[in-house]
């Protein structure tokens, strides 16, 4: 029998998000959990009352606004365990990090690729003045991420939060595509910024520590 | 033999078929330079295996003869209980595509063989440790496990004092079991035979993983190519304390000086150095502790680079003081120091002035306009590692995200990290440069610097942050936060306190090889406001006629 894939609750959404992004805006959090940016706020005021999450009007250029406290950490920790095994989860995510490590080393070097070009034993940088050096690593990227889109289908089949990586992912990719060159590695929302998240999200989702 | 093809200076073989590093060794042998007794099973066996997901017909047959070979040559049996034999297997095509393929040391390294070794060396430690190092490389090459998985079963044991190195490694050689059982369903091959013949397939079809091809994509390498296989006798650099390994230059390769640079590890294999993963020590201590080993290898850079007529790099293995080379490469010099050497090469009547300047190309010079630490003087140095994204920044030292963003509305900061996370981000944007511990050119961290235009260090192995204690070690000392560092993040040092910084225009050598170019383009020298550099080296290679 087929189970549907365990929803997340908005709050916890929330909460994990900062766990996984960072200082952040409500704007990038609302992009990142995928709600409206007035729900995002409402489940921010609550988690703050809760003391869970502090806001910070002296943070640093866009990171301004929205951070997680000491117990803020732990108690995503504790929620996204017990949601991982609630869920009957442990076994898929297991999997998918696995197919995940195989998949990052090859980001990685695509978006070295995008960032420095090498030319007789010179590493310079990308100025993006030559559309075919630019349309082959697109083309790489385009087929990483048919790979990492069926990863990630499979996580979302099991923690149905996992589909937001999808979306986002596919909508940084088409924007690069369409010309918008920072949406590989520079921008909040490009392409190896929400791969970073979505690494540590699977570390955080698991327990793993990052040492 | 058609597949196999010896590793003496009779094999005549060009690089397509042995591969860069079996034609570089064959030439060493030529050179009469040491270098442990193998073969190389060449390209086209590669693509057989590749089209037909088998070895192809006598491929069988010529590894087994070429292993008896080997045996008859070292007076060892692959495999046996006494007086075992392991090998070294190892990637390399004719175009180098650096940690993308596979390379799985200690094959033949069987339970017994393990016990052999010990028995023969009264060194139990050492056969452990030789056996991991099979096992750790046979987990990724053939049964695909993650480095992270590997790293986490090392950290599982990590338990024990110093003293306990036996029942730690066996401990760890117990989890790598487990994780290549769980892997492949089954349990190692405990059949030498086999398990070389698993490592050479391995390799084989590490050339076609989808990480390889998007390589070879990026990097304009055609897919047809192929790798050969390089199977030689190991020589075991974590034999004892006379034994070690390391990289070599014949020439400094962050400035072009006529001086050898490189680093070197006592008592580990040559994966140890590659993998950047522990911390190395200048080449210049083999002088102290190895006087031999550092003669000899002085007098083999010296005969190689006769023989390239160009700096030139080596892998090098020693065994308990007996120096062995691995590989031999071009020196890979770019910017400031290609040019230092192109122009020290014709002072030196090595090559001639117009072939000076055809060594340097105009991407040479846009890169040699990188600022740079200026390394004549006696630097301070915190710590060395990969530079990941190019620059000079000075700043006040933080070690974590919250703290950089705090001091840097007093000034500059330099955020040093063990590696970086998401977490992290807001700190790297308010710090002027980067240092992490861990992580490649290819890292989160690296492609996070440089998307945001930060000089960045990864990788400084010996560099250990305590962020509790505010303060990061490296090589015995301690500096708390708010030292004032410099990091270049094109050579990978991070320095203490703030040194002159270079650009080209004061370089002499540069100034030198672009007066050589007016000379041969006829080109005025001094001649209008500032004449590009990158023309006047244009014109003088169109003069040569090159294109």
């Amino acid at each position: 029998m087929l189970r549907s894939p365990h929803s997340t609750s908005d709050d916890l959404l929330v909460l994990h998000a900062l766990r996984c992004i960072g200082f952040a805006a409500l704007s990038r959090l609302a992009e990142a959990t995928g709600l409206s940016e007035s729900d995002t706020e409402s489940e921010l005021i609550d988690l703050a009352v809760a003391g869970l999450v502090t806001r910070d009007s002296g943070g640093f250029g866009d990171f301004g606004g929205w951070g997680l406290s000491e117990a803020g950490r732990a108690a995503d920790a504790e929620r996204i365990r017990d949601e991982l095994d609630t869920a009957g989860a442990r076994t898929a995510v297991t999997r998918a990090y696995d197919d995940f490590l195989v998949l990052n080393p090859e980001l990685l070097d695509i978006c070295t690729a995008w960032q420095l070009r090498s030319a007789g034993g010179v590493m310079t940088a990308n100025d993006h003045t030559d559309p075919v050096y630019d349309s082959r690593v697109l083309e790489r990227l385009a087929d990483l991420h048919r790979r990492a889109d069926a990863v990630c289908a499979g996580l979302s089949a099991a923690l149905l939060r996992f589909q937001r990586y999808r979306i986002r992912l596919a909508t940084a990719l088409a924007r690069a595509e369409a010309g918008a060159v920072e949406y590989v590695t520079d921008d909040f929302e490009s392409y190896h910024t929400v791969w970073f998240q979505l690494h540590e999200d699977l570390l955080a989702t698991l327990g793993i520590p990052r040492n | 033999m058609i597949w196999i093809h010896p590793l003496s200076p009779e094999t005549e073989e060009p690089p397509d078929v042995l591969g860069g590093k079996g034609h570089g060794l064959v030439v060493l042998r030529r050179l009469g330079l040491p270098v442990p007794p193998g073969f190389v099973i060449g390209t086209g066996a590669c693509l057989a295996f590749l089209r037909d997901g088998r070895f192809p017909d006598g491929l069988g047959a010529e590894l087994a003869t070429a292993v008896s070979g080997l045996e008859a040559a070292t007076r060892r049996r692959l495999g046996a209980p006494e007086r075992p034999l392991a090998v070294s297997v190892r990637s390399g095509g004719s175009v180098s595509m650096p940690g993308m393929m596979n390379t799985v040391l200690n094959v033949g390294l069987t339970s017994e063989a393990t016990a052999g070794l010990a028995a023969e060396t009264g060194d139990v430690r050492f056969a452990l440790d030789s056996r991991l190092r099979f096992l750790s490389g046979f987990a990724s090459a053939v049964a695909g496990v993650p480095p992270e998985s590997l790293d986490a079963a090392a950290r599982a044991v990590a338990g024990h004092g110093p003293g306990d190195d036996e029942a730690r490694l066996a401990e760890t050689i117990a989890g790598v079991e487990a994780l290549i059982r769980e892997r492949t369903g089954g349990p190692v091959p405990d059949d030498a035979a086999r398990q070389l013949e698993l490592a050479v397939g391995a390799v084989f079809s590490s050339w076609d993983t989808p990480r390889a091809r998007t390589y070879r994509t990026l990097h304009g390498i055609p897919h047809d190519l192929g790798t050969a296989v390089t199977v030689q006798a190991m020589v075991f650099g974590n034999r004892d304390g006379r034994s070690g390994t390391g990289v070599a230059f014949s020439r400094d390769p962050n400035t072009g000086e006529s001086v050898p640079y490189g680093d070197v590890l006592f008592g580990r294999q040559g994966e140890d150095v590659v993998s950047g993963r522990s911390a190395t020590l200048p080449l210049g201590e083999l002088a102290g502790r190895e006087p031999a080993v550092w003669a000899r290898l002085l007098d083999a850079l010296e005969r190689i680079e006769g023989h390239c007529r160009d700096a030139c790099q080596v892998e090098f293995t020693f065994e308990a003081g007996e120096l062995w080379l691995l590989q031999v490469r071009p020196g890979g010099l770019a910017g400031r120091a290609a040019v230092r050497v192109a122009v020290d090469l014709a002072d030196e009547g090595v090559i001639s002035r117009r072939e000076a300047l055809l060594r340097v190309s105009p991407r040479h010079l846009r890169y040699a306009r990188t600022p740079r630490i200026e390394t004549a003087g006696t630097l301070d140095v915190l710590t060395r590692g990969l530079g990941a994204c190019p620059g000079v920044a000075a700043g006040r030292l933080a070690t974590t995200a919250d703290r950089a963003v705090r001091m840097a509305a007093d000034g500059p900061v330099i955020l040093v990290r063990p590696q970086t996370s998401p977490l992290d981000m807001h700190g790297l944007a308010a710090a002027a440069g980067v240092v992490t511990a861990r992580g490649g050119p290819a890292s989160h961290a690296a492609v996070v610097a440089r998307a945001m235009g930060k000089p960045a260090v990864v990788g400084a192995a010996d560099l250990t942050v305590d962020d509790a204690a505010a303060s990061v070690r490296a090589g015995g000392r301690v500096f708390p936060e708010g030292t004032l560092v410099t990091v270049d993040g094109t050579g990978g040092e991070v320095v203490v306190g703030s040194p002159r910084v270079v650009t080209a225009p004061t370089d002499p050598h540069l100034h030198r090889l672009l007066e050589w170019a007016d000379q041969v383009s006829g080109g005025v020298p001094g001649a209008g406001p500032e004449r590009d550099d990158a023309e006047r080296l244009r014109a003088a290679h169109a003069a040569s006629g090159a294109h």
